[in-house]
């Protein structure tokens, strides 16, 4: 195996990514940076939208009406891809309220498979994609690699039907990071999914380069460890020389730092405000930080 | 386990809400069967054990079954097994009503008093304290029908039980109140479960001291 050195992948950064040619210090404008599907070399913006606890609202009209008003913020803002899952209660539900009253240009629609044996999952995945009201999923991923071997097997078939696009495995919270990295080493992904963010990091040292040497995408969950890291945050001042980075709030100094990670594809953070979805979106505008920078906001962010 | 509740407070007092509304007059008629078990306490007959144990198993049954799989499953997963843990306490209540053998009395001893005063709370108190809490009518976790003033009722009519020790029936009802007590008050901002948590530890060290003082 010839992983990438983590001293490597820290030269690499900002290489990868489709940033534009853009020297002004503001967030707000400027074209969106994206990054490209190894396994495609279809772009994607690189913030996403997630839904994890926060659009699990059940049949409330008033708060289903709510999360609908956060996506079409985000479809505004030129995001694209949203991730759900079965396992988030009425989550796909309400996304699927959502898709029917908003307008969008495009949409990368991405959940999961979370249960046990083919049936089950075969006809949990055609409720998600009636709960989504979709013709089809661009990704299904299987959720923290449960009976993954069996679930994978039939989302191959699926895709080479042409049922699904992209074929993924999902963890979170550094759950099973052996397993997950012996998944990636023996199937034909094209997605990843775990967290990685300021606090957790693990996966530099070998899910991420490993993502990169095999050409799978990734997915970044809990940007904000549930808001956890925000909330710790918002008590300093933002540095001054965020602005270096285009940032104007803590939000998208913690997302900047996880989309100029080289092997990163796309974050979701989740929201049930219209007001963080347009902050969460301005970290895919402007300057990304490079490897001196990201040090630096590292060492900021241990401090704080 | 808590930094993963799927769900916020926001939601979960939203759906009580629909709860409430589409079960209503329910929760009537829970008051009416709490009230009557009460007033068998107070005046004991030869069949109050039976019927405040088949109140019990009603109310058990009600909130594993309507409750948690046909309402809380919406927005929590974890409604699958905590549903079936009430319908099989649900069932063992109901098995214990059909066997007999327990009188309901209520006694004027320390653990008679705390029973009376469980009940009362439930029946009373904290349907008061969710309200000021901010998760009043149409949000509040009404008696029976709601499984946190359900349970603490439950202890408080477990303790005034007289015959064969009723410890065993506690065993579940007290692993819910340290479940659920503990996310309600940390996750969804419910200072009124205290009470849950509270009951369900003292609720079920009484039972236990009462076995012991039975065989002693």
């Amino acid at each position: 195996m010839n992983l990438i050195t983590r001293r490597k992948f820290i030269g690499s950064l900002g290489a990868a990514a489709t940033i534009p040619a853009w020297s002004e210090s503001h967030a707000a404008s400027g074209p969106i940076i994206t990054r490209a599907i190894p396994k495609s070399g279809e772009k994607v913006p690189m913030i996403g939208l997630g839904t994890w606890i926060t659009f699990n609202v059940g049949s409330d009209e008033k708060l289903r009406a709510a999360r609908a008003q956060v996506m079409q913020a985000f479809f505004d803002g030129g995001g694209t891809l949203i991730d759900s899952s079965p396992m988030y209660g009425s989550s796909e539900g309400v996304v699927g309220y959502g898709l029917a009253h908003t307008k969008r240009p495009a949409l990368f629609a991405a959940t999961k498979v979370w249960t046990m044996f083919k049936p089950l999952g075969v006809n949990q995945m055609e409720n998600s994609r009636k709960l989504w009201g979709v013709e089809r999923f661009d990704l299904m991923q299987v959720h923290n690699l449960l009976d993954w071997s069996t679930h994978l097997a039939t989302l191959k078939e699926m895709k080479a039907q042409g049922r699904l696009r992209y074929i993924g495995v999902t963890t979170s919270q550094g759950w099973r990071h052996g397993d997950l990295a012996s998944v990636m080493r023996s199937e034909p992904l094209d997605f990843v999914q775990f967290t990685y963010n300021v606090a957790d990091r693990e996966v530099e040292d070998v899910l991420l380069p490993l993502a990169a040497e095999r050409g799978i995408a990734v997915i970044i969950n809990r940007p904000f460890q549930e808001g956890a890291l925000i909330n710790k945050m918002k008590n300093f001042p933002l540095p001054t020389w965020a602005s270096e980075i285009d940032c104007t709030n803590w939000a998208q100094f913690l997302l900047k730092f996880i989309i100029s990670h080289p092997a990163v594809t796309c974050v979701i953070p989740a929201t049930r405000r219209v007001d963080h979805m347009q902050e969460n979106l301005g970290a895919m505008r402007g300057r990304l930080p490079d490897a001196r920078m990201r040090l630096r906001m590292l060492r900021h962010a241990e401090n704080v | 386990m808590i930094r993963s509740f799927p769900f916020t407070g926001e939601s979960y007092f939203s759906l009580f809400e629909a709860y409430n509304d589409t079960i209503w007059p329910a929760q009537i008629a829970a008051y009416l069967l709490g009230l009557l078990v009460l007033l068998l306490a107070l005046r004991p007959t030869a069949a109050g054990g039976r019927i405040a144990l088949a109140v019990l198993a009603l109310f058990w049954l009600w909130n594993g079954i309507v409750y948690h799989f046909g309402f809380f499953l919406q927005i929590n997963f974890a409604a699958v097994p905590f549903g079936t843990l009430f319908t099989l306490q649900g069932l063992l209540l109901a098995g214990s009503a059909m066997r007999g053998g327990r009188q309901l009395r209520f006694v004027p001893d320390p653990t008679g008093w705390v029973a009376l005063a469980f009940v009362l709370f439930a029946l009373f108190a904290y349907p008061l304290l969710a309200w000021l809490a901010g998760h009043g009518w149409p949000r509040a976790a009404m008696f029976g029908v709601a499984a946190t003033p359900m349970t603490i009722f439950t202890f408080g009519v477990l303790l005034m039980l007289q015959g064969r020790s009723a410890v065993l029936l506690g065993v579940l009802p007290l692993l819910w109140a340290l479940a659920a007590g503990l996310a309600a008050v940390v996750r969804l901002g419910a200072p009124e479960d205290w009470s849950l948590l509270l009951a369900g530890i003292v609720g079920f060290t009484l039972l236990v001291w009462k076995r012991r003082q039975a065989q002693a």
